[in-house]
């Protein structure tokens, strides 16, 4: 029996990050992939980021994280959504090359030396003290005090394709046996989600002249605060739409779609339905969107996002034809629903460890959530945090106020989630503050104490630190009252000012942005769009962002009344029932957490919180 | 320290001092923004006389004590202020002090706070749970849901619309590259001012109940030889129901009261009145004047034969900001003073007018028709829940060129409050909302 540090099982998108930063921060990691071609697999579209996905890769990044980098490394295209609607909900999305997002990421793993890659597939578990022995398919064993599992998607999955089911992972690689049931016997929890991919076709056969263009942006941004030069755009998207043809045909053939005729049984993403759904449930609308997306540079496959179904082959086939565009084209994989297992996360705590079981770490879409950027968020926390349990120190907990990753691990942790969860801006409360802009300076100390951020990365981060400070000085210069400011106000239709000023309140005026300042009185020595643009919302946002950081100051008071594991709620006189149920579940481990609860309400909140207090003191 | 809170910590209405007491953060900082006295610096544990500002240019004599944190009640900075007794003006000084920050307290929160701070005793925490036990059943007894299902529907469905509102700004902003038709800020702008109309509404109503639970607090005002006091007597008349010292009025002055349309009308200051009435021509302007800070109503009477003088002026002046209804009196005579806003002609002398006076105060106030069933929140705390959404309200529309998120936020707040009253702050029934009425996904 081999022993390590540490054993990752899953090498996706949680699984690669969670090993990185366990072999980075000096353990002996062994990482187990059912097999090595499905290494960072973009299973599903290729892109990477999106609105609050891309907070959530940025923030991987300032943590130490790869994806933002090999993201940026392998984009095809890059744009930024929600341009003009504020700079909180302004995200990155970029197509990914699917081939070389692979590629590049076995690389890093392969060139990581304390880290161990290799192909097996675990199909069982135990726990012996603080020892973990999986054993693979192959009957051999590993041992280690701290595991993370993180299988995605492959758990006892089926592929579900009209009536042909397949005990198959994505894609047609091999899915996992024998683990469910060894989870199961750890008193583990789990539940059946269902998810699916859209049709993928061959370039050749698509008539382009009949779709719009989809190009990226020429400014443009990238994910990693790493990356020196910017992202080329080397490809283009294209929007296309359903006809009332494609409708037929799918409303005649409704009894053969499992999704529908109730074949089956896993729950489905409400953000992510197959287009049988759409158009069952939005009858109403005449088209859908679609746009294809190139899979990679080195092929000519393309995705038809929007068009994901678990149809018969055959249906699959007039229904593409249908489409606006499509009429000649060539299937090159078909489309299919996939099921599988995965844990409720409310067995979890916000450290991503399993409550029950220590140095038991669980990341990505076995938790119950979807999306690379969700599971890579979650990786490299439960790396951190097994590596944290190794050395014996305490665990980190993102706040809801630190970050989106917070947010996301708060909520599956302590509410759970009854379909696969999907991040999105509307579900963080502190949306102002966590920007894209900002997950370097929110996360970067963070990354830096966990021993994730090198030497490089910080210096960066520093330098730009000291050169945002300089143009914030900047802004403390007046601006002299003569004529040109007179002019240069009039122009951007401000009221003209009777005095001198400083340039941070011709800042705050509504229609100037530092930009028109640079234009106008070049008073920086900055060019540097990026960070002149974070002083920009900086200043501009001021007073909203100071009332968000009054709202966490509120929340925080909570978060620091903690709650002993073993509080006992049970004979508690004055909470609800319901409140008691739920407490005992959850068991959260700060007051704040239990506020956020369904079914505690604030006066349970009060009382537990002076319970709480008793009781530490009783303790003492 | 937490969030600063306000409560009145003496019963109400009874003794002739009131305390108002605040904890938390920022205290001493708010009350000086409201108290004013001679001394510069403000010591700890020491009581200091001054003046607070209850409103524009209106002054109360008051006493004030800081307690530094953690030397207090609650182990926070704390301070009181002690000002003569009366409901109204200690619900004034609340008020004041909610306005320059503080919260309301909940039920038991001081003792709260107290206890969280260790400057009380284990034993009491049991006492403090039922104090806070006690006012979740009483709120739930007098709570919206049973004792005024109309006013909950309307709030709920307030809250709906917002739920609606907010799904369309949250669908534009996570899913922005599908096609639907995307919010604009018109939209937004025009739900919004509904959502503001129907609180304004409500307030007003609420506030028009609080009328019918209190009375009306009337003040007559006018200089000497006006007929302040003849008004007095047919106003009280023969409908006088009650002639008593009424708690919750005023320091010492006497108020005397009666019924008109089912509504209780107090009349304060009375003694003023009386007394200039009977030392003829010393002029009681100041003591008229004091009584105008308790008035819900103020009559301002003047002698319709005479031409309008200086002190009429004067009074004029210090009236702004308030309802006043003009009582010209004696139109027995030849009327040569000038036509006023709100007017009323009457003549004590001949009984002219008075009931129609009567109608005037009442509707004055009580703006809409309240019946048994209609909409009228008791609970001050949600009142004033409700007037801060319609600022939030306000503050978006004043802000130029908001981007959607700012706009996002702001309407995210009006919605959480409105959940403090309706119960329901469930983030996930916006999400949910937006799942079921648009087609997303990839």
């Amino acid at each position: 029996m081999e022993n390590y540090d540490a054993i990752v099982i899953g090498a996706g998108h949680a699984g690669c990050e969670a090993a990185l930063a366990l072999a980075r921060t000096g353990n002996k990691t062994l990482l187990l992939t059912i097999s090595l071609d499905a290494v960072s697999f973009l299973a599903c579209n290729p892109s990477i980021g999106g609105t609050a996905k891309g907070q959530l890769v940025s923030e991987i990044d300032a943590l130490g994280g790869e994806m933002g980098i090999i993201a940026d490394k392998t984009a095809l295209q890059i744009r930024i959504l929600n341009r003009g609607k504020g700079p909180a909900v302004q995200s990155l999305r970029a197509q990914a090359d699917k081939n070389a997002y692979h590629t590049e990421m076995k690389k890093v793993l392969e060139n990581e030396k304390n880290l161990f890659l290799r192909q097996g597939e675990v199909v069982g578990i135990e726990v012996e003290n603080d020892n973990k022995i999986v054993t693979t398919s192959v009957g051999l064993k590993y041992s280690a005090k701290a595991l993370v599992l993180a299988t995605g998607v492959y758990l006892e999955s089926e592929i579900i394709i009209g009536k042909t089911r397949e005990k198959t992972g994505p894609n047609g690689f091999k899915n996992s046996h024998g683990l469910s049931e060894s989870l199961k016997k750890l008193g583990i929890e789990l539940v059946r989600f269902k998810t699916g991919t859209p049709v993928r076709l061959h370039s050749r056969s698509v008539d382009y002249s009949k779709m719009e263009i989809q190009k990226g942006d020429d400014d443009i941004s990238t994910f990693s605060y790493m990356t020196e030069k910017p992202i080329e755009n080397k490809a283009v998207c294209y929007l296309t739409y359903t006809t009332p043809k494609t409708h037929e045909i799918i409303r005649n053939n409704l009894d053969k779609a499992p999704a529908i005729s109730g074949e089956i049984v896993g729950i489905g993403p409400r953000y992510c339905p197959s287009i049988e759904t759409k158009i069952v449930r939005f009858a109403d609308k005449e088209r859908h969107q679609l746009f294809l997306e190139p899979e990679s540079a080195s092929t000519e496959e393309l995705y038809l996002q929007g068009f994901s179904t678990s149809m018969p082959a055959e249906i699959q086939k007039d229904m593409v034809k249908s489409v606006i565009g499509l009429e000649n084209a060539e299937i090159m994989r078909d489309a299919y629903a996939i099921e599988y297992d995965c844990i409720v996360p409310t067995q979890l705590n916000p450290t991503l460890e399993l409550k029950t079981i220590k140095g038991m770490f669980f990341a990505g879409q076995i938790n119950g959530t979807s999306g690379y950027e969700e599971a890579g968020a979650q990786g490299i926390i439960a790396g951190i945090n097994a590596n944290l349990y190794l050395k014996g120190q305490e665990q980190l907990v993102l706040k809801r106020s630190d970050a989106y990753i917070g947010v996301l691990i708060d909520d599956i942790v302590t509410k759970g989630t009854n379909e696969p969860y999907r991040m999105m801006t509307s579900r963080a409360e502190y949306r102002l503050l966590l920007r894209q802009d900002n997950a370097d300076i929110r996360l970067t100390e963070i990354g830096r104490r966990v021993g994730l951020v090198s030497d490089e990365r910080y210096k960066k981060y520093q330098e730009k630190l000291e050169k945002m400070q300089k143009i914030e000085q900047k802004l403390e210069k007046k601006a002299k009252i003569d004529e040109k400011l007179i002019i240069f106000f009039e122009k951007h239709n401000e009221n003209p000012p009777k005095e001198s000023l400083k340039f941070r309140d011709i800042l705050k005026r509504v229609n100037i942005d530092i930009f028109d300042i640079e234009k106008e009185y070049k008073i920086f020595d900055e060019s540097d769009y990026n960070l002149l643009e974070k002083v920009n919302i900086k200043i501009k946002y001021e007073g909203y962002l100071k009332q968000q950081e009054e709202d966490i100051e509120k929340m925080l008071a909570n978060e620091r009344l903690t709650i002993s594991e073993d509080f006992d709620y049970k004979n508690i006189t004055g909470l609800r029932k319901e409140a008691i149920e739920k407490l005992e579940q959850i068991k959260p481990l700060t007051i704040a957490q239990a506020s956020r609860i369904s079914g505690v309400s604030p006066a349970d909140i009060s009382i537990l919180s002076i319970l709480v207090k008793k009781s530490s003191k009783k303790g003492k | 320290m937490e969030e600063p809170i306000v409560a009145i910590s003496t019963p109400l209405g009874r003794g002739a001092i009131s305390i108002v007491r605040m904890s938390g953060k920022n205290c001493l900082e708010i009350a000086l923004k409201v108290f004013h006295c001679s001394s510069k610096e403000i010591k700890p544990r020491y009581m200091y006389f001054g003046q607070l500002e209850i409103e524009n240019g209106t002054f109360e004599e008051c006493l004030m004590v800081y307690f530094k944190a953690p030397f207090s009640y609650t182990g926070e900075d704390i301070v009181e202020f002690q000002i003569h007794g009366g409901m109204l003006l200690t619900q004034k000084v609340v008020e004041l002090c909610v306005k320059n920050g503080c919260r309301p307290a909940e039920a038991g929160e001081f003792s709260k706070r107290a206890f969280m701070n260790e400057k009380i005793t284990l034993d009491k925490a049991e006492a403090i749970i039922g104090e806070i036990n006690a006012e979740t059943e009483g709120e739930l007894n007098s709570s919206l849901k049973i004792t005024n299902g109309k006013l909950a529907e309307k709030i709920n469905k307030e809250q709906n619309d917002l739920t609606n509102l907010l799904a369309e700004i949250e669908v534009s902003l996570d899913y922005p590259e599908h096609d639907y038709e995307e919010i604009v800020k018109e939209k937004i702008f025009e739900k919004l001012k509904e959502i503001k109309a129907q609180n304004d509404n409500i307030i007003e109503i609420s506030k028009s109940g609080k009328y019918l639970k209190n009375g009306i607090n009337v003040a007559l005002v006018g200089k000497a030889n006006v007929g302040k006091s003849s008004i007095l007597n047919s106003l009280l008349g023969e409908d006088r129901a009650i002639v008593t010292d009424i708690e919750g009025t005023t320091r010492d002055s006497i108020s005397e009261s009666f019924f008109h349309k089912g509504v209780k009308i107090n009349l304060i200051d009375t003694a003023g009145i009386r007394e200039t009435s009977d030392v003829v021509e010393k002029i009681g302007i100041q003591k008229s004047l004091d009584s105008i800070n308790e008035a819900d109503i103020v009559l301002f009477i003047r002698d319709g034969s005479q031409k309008e003088s200086k002190e009429d002026k004067e009074i004029e002046n210090s009236l702004k900001d308030k309802l006043v209804i003009n009582v010209i009196n004696k139109t027995d005579k030849p009327r040569i003073i000038s036509k006023k806003e709100n007017e009323i002609e009457v003549s004590a002398l001949k009984e002219t007018n008075i009931s129609k006076l009567k109608d005037m105060i009442v509707d004055f106030v009580i703006t809409k028709e309240i019946s048994a069933d209609t909409l009228v929140l008791t609970n001050e705390r949600h009142i004033q829940i409700l007037e801060e959404c319609d600022s939030l309200i306000q503050e978006i529309f004043s802000i130029k060129n908001a981007s959607l998120d700012v706009i996002a936020m702001l309407i995210k707040k009006i919605w959480e409050k409105l959940g403090q009253i309706t119960g329901n702050t469930e983030n996930e029934d916006i999400i949910s909302l937006i799942f079921s009425k648009f087609c997303l996904g990839k």
